[in-house]
């Protein structure tokens, strides 16, 4: 059967309830990007963005009429169920994080060594992409989705407000305290090494 | 401004989050704030950071392995859905061609036994309940066409093919119907009726036929 790239969600949720293996296809497609990214940098391991991304999925296929169209789109809708397994995920494993884990996780997320860049350059910037990195995982889970989606993923508080059902004052005051807190653990981080140097010398 | 003032909303200068007379407060903050300066240059290097971050991990996506499994998935439940449904159907459809055999087998018996009946020759005998009485004079046996009604079948009497039976005429009095079984009314105990008796190859009566003019006046 043919999908129009324009049809819409909940029309193709409709025609894959009934068994339509290429709207649940193009459903998939649609939507797995955002689910994983946000997954991903939630919980900062890829293997546990598979498992969430599939768990979201599979919700779909088994009890697709747990999404209703009256209740907001079904971007947002899965962004919920996501939202509770990246929880849930959270809850289960252990809160200190090992910058290792993360450098499996987003091994493509290091800079790229240009022609312009020497080798010091390169391994500065790796470096505070780690710290960002582990900053932005140890960030308590409330701050830290507000401030993935409105600084890693570029949402506007709209979005995000709708993306985590909840009011857009919310989000403002999650994402203030989200950065007053990234920025105080980064300035941190970077501090202890400037101690072990001068410590050295 | 207050320092505090620009720390919740201040760090976003320049973004559409906010209105003209906002920007320009915080940007006179600024100017005139080392500390609210040097946080705000702390939040553009960070931001810029992020921005980084976002952008470097932009393009990650599901392994395709996750839709293979899904696609497995959604076809194994989609399979079994569509298998026990036509399972559903073909066990209903069976239960009604089932019923259906049944009913016109038994309408064909039927309508069989009652053209049979309707051929077989009808004889008349007078008989009488009164005690000392002879039994039917079968010797007085008479041909009569076979009346419209339908035979009733005599308490503990099994139905037989119909080429073993016979339909009998009798005159009775209507109390030697008890006498089959039958229940009877007082009242009209001594009347004098003619019934249809259908009479088995061992002699025993099987059913009972009330002749249209004793029919009328009713039992």
């Amino acid at each position: 059967m043919q999908i129009e790239s324009h049809e819409r969600d909940d029309l193709l949720l409709r025609r894959s309830a009934k068994g339509d293996d290429s709207a649940f296809a193009e459903l998939y497609r649609r939507h797995q990007g955002v689910l994983f990214r946000f997954a991903v940098r939630m919980t900062g391991s890829s293997w546990a963005a598979e498992e969430i991304v599939q768990d979201v999925f599979m919700t779909l296929v088994r009890e697709p009429k747990k999404y209703d169209p009256s209740r907001g789109t079904l971007g947002a809708f899965l962004y919920g169920v996501a939202r509770n397994r990246i929880m849930k995920h959270l809850e289960r494993t252990p809160r200190d994080f090992s910058l290792d884990e993360a450098s499996e996780a987003g091994r493509e997320g290091h800079p790229q060594l240009r022609e312009h860049m020497t080798p010091a350059r390169w391994a500065e910037l790796r470096e505070r992409r780690e710290q960002v990195r582990a900053a932005v995982l140890e960030l308590p889970p409330e701050f830290r989705e507000t401030v993935v989606l409105c600084e890693l993923e570029e949402m506007s508080y709209d979005q995000a407000a709708c993306a985590l059902d909840c009011p857009i004052g919310t989000i403002r005051s999650r994402l203030h305290r989200g950065r007053a807190l990234l920025l105080a653990k980064l300035e941190m981080l970077r501090e202890v090494p400037k101690r072990a140097n001068a410590s050295r010398g | 401004m207050t320092c505090e003032e620009f720390a919740t909303a201040g760090l976003d200068l320049g973004s559409a989050a906010h209105e003209l007379p906002f920007e320009k407060a915080a940007r006179e903050h600024l100017r005139e704030c080392a500390h609210c300066a040097a946080l705000q240059e702390n939040w553009l290097r960070l931001r810029e950071d992020l921005r980084a971050l976002g952008a470097a991990t932009a393009g990650a996506e599901t392994p395709g392995r996750v839709e293979m499994r899904l696609r497995q998935e959604f076809l194994t439940k989609h399979r079994t859905m569509k298998f026990e449904r036509s399972g559903m159907i073909l066990g209903w459809s069976l239960a009604a061609a089932a019923t259906l055999a049944l009913a016109v087998t038994g309408a064909n018996w039927y309508a069989q036994r009652n053209a049979k009946i309707a051929k077989a020759p009808t004889k008349v005998a007078k008989t009488s309940p009164e005690p000392g009485a002879s039994a039917p004079d079968h010797g007085a046996v008479l041909l009569a066409s076979n009346g419209s009604g339908d035979f009733a079948l005599l308490p503990d009497s099994m139905p037989m093919p119909s080429e073993d039976t016979t339909v009998v005429r009798v005159e009775m009095q209507r109390a030697a119907l008890g006498a089959l079984g039958l229940t009877v009314n007082e009242e009209h105990a001594g009347d004098w009726i003619q019934v249809d008796l259908l009479v088995g190859d061992d002699g025993l009566p099987q059913a009972v036929r009330l002749s249209q003019a004793s029919g009328e006046s009713g039992n």
